[in-house]
């Protein structure tokens, strides 16, 4: 068992990154990464010594945010359309890397939460369908139904062009 | 399926992007992009995306942590919390493994090195035993204090040393018997397992340590569960019980003064 708590202190980073893509206040976000780990400790006993950390952190930080929003306690990472404005709506980027960082967080908060969170944690986390399936405690072919959404609306958002593309490859 | 000799899906199209596919499909999918420039359009901007996305996000992950997220700073916390119940505090304790962060678990007393490790095994093995044992309505020990000669005797050989359960009926706890423990580097150690009149149980663990090895005592755990554990004279002791402070306290000065002068 050794090791456990260094596993959990090298996915803070992590966690930070996954809790910036759920809110928008700094302080909010820390905070959210904050209770995560307590909570963590707090189920220490309880976890499988094979489950797979950062995924075992993720559903527990999902679960946070869910009843904190429930609570109305945080504001989500959501933008209101009319602060968004043309720069992230209109990005026409020729190419997508050209796209700023600030750019990517505006047009990632134009997705709704539930298409971000998969997005983010099979891109960005490298998690696995399955594992992103257990973190947000819904079915595999529910994440790749969202994951598809959430690429769509992407591709849209920055200037690709979805239509004349072709809906799929079957 | 407007290609029944390639039936190659969205998802298999994520599963490509993403590196989740195994190389037959990774063969499939790319013998299908190359004759269909709409999914390789559509794969090459999800690419795109995804890089964007990681490049975004490297950056921001860069930053330092506050100090509100040290991790060692609250687990210190969590385990000095009266409030913090035993189980949970044994959980944090196994996790911290053995050597990994010894420093975290002593109350303000800083032991350096070598008796800093050893108390870090002490308090896990202690806590990972009353865990497994305490816990276990039917076999708690190995020999019931029904053979209490046959115990010390038994332990004594094992341990290399004079072993006896300390009388803990004043504090209400009656010896159930004992077990033989290894320890993780392949040493003995004896476990003694008492109980009370509500079945609330206390275990005693004496592990062998090396000579000069000494520390005084440090407590651990909650309200609902407590323990203490201290180094003397090559030998480690660690009590655990679901006992306020003041009755541990009582309980190992009790301990120690069985072992201070032996049978």
């Amino acid at each position: 068992m050794a090791g456990t708590l260094e596993q959990m202190e090298a996915s803070i980073p992590a966690l930070r990154r996954y809790a910036s893509t759920l809110l928008r206040d700094r302080q909010e976000i820390d905070d959210l990464v904050h209770d995560c780990l307590l909570r963590a400790l707090d189920q220490m006993h309880t976890r499988r010594e094979d489950a797979d950390m950062r995924a075992w952190l993720f559903a527990i930080m999902h679960n946070l945010f869910v009843s904190r929003l429930r609570r109305k306690k945080v504001r989500g990472l959501a933008i209101p359309i009319e602060e968004v404005g043309d720069s992230a709506l209109g990005v026409r980027a020729t190419q997508e890397d050209h796209v700023q960082a600030r750019d990517v967080m505006l047009i990632l908060g134009g997705l709704p939460e539930e298409q971000r969170s998969v997005l983010l944690l099979v891109t960005v986390e490298d998690l696995t369908y399955a594992q992103v399936a257990q973190v947000l405690g819904i079915p595999i072919g529910t994440v790749m139904s969202r994951l598809s959404r959430a690429r769509e609306r992407l591709r849209e958002m920055m200037g690709d062009h979805p239509r004349s593309a072709g809906r799929s490859a079957k | 399926m407007t290609e029944p000799d390639l039936p190659i899906h969205d998802d298999d199209l994520h599963a490509y992007v993403d590196n989740q596919i195994d190389a037959d499909r990774r063969e499939a999918v790319e013998r299908h992009l190359a004759v269909h420039p709409d999914s390789a359009r559509m794969v090459a901007a999800y690419q795109a995306q995804r890089d964007t996305l990681r490049a975004t996000f490297a950056a921001r992950s860069a930053e330092p942590l506050p100090p509100e997220l040290n991790l060692t700073r609250i687990v210190a916390t969590r385990l000095r919390s009266r409030r913090t119940p035993w189980r949970i505090a044994a959980g944090i304790v196994l996790a911290l493994g053995a050597g990994g962060g010894a420093g975290w678990l002593l109350h303000g007393r800083p032991f350096e090195g070598r008796s800093a490790q050893a108390m870090a095994a002490l308090q896990q093995q202690a806590f990972a035993t009353y865990t497994v044992y305490a816990a276990d309505r039917l076999h708690p020990v190995e020999v019931s204090a029904a053979q209490e000669t046959h115990l010390r005797q038994w332990l004594s050989r094992r341990l290399e040393r004079q072993v006896v359960p300390p009388d803990l009926s004043a504090f209400g706890y009656r010896l159930i018997g004992g077990r033989l423990l290894a320890t993780e580097r392949g040493g003995a150690a004896a476990l003694f397992m008492y109980d009370d009149a509500k079945g609330d149980r206390l275990s005693l663990l004496l592990r062998p340590m090396a000579a000069g090895l000494l520390a005084g005592r440090t407590d651990i755990g909650g309200a609902a569960m407590n323990g203490c554990a201290w180094i003397d004279k090559g030998m480690g002791y660690a009590v655990v019980a679901p006992v306020p402070d003041a009755e541990l306290d009582r309980i190992a000065a009790q301990v120690g003064t069985t072992f201070a002068v032996p049978d």
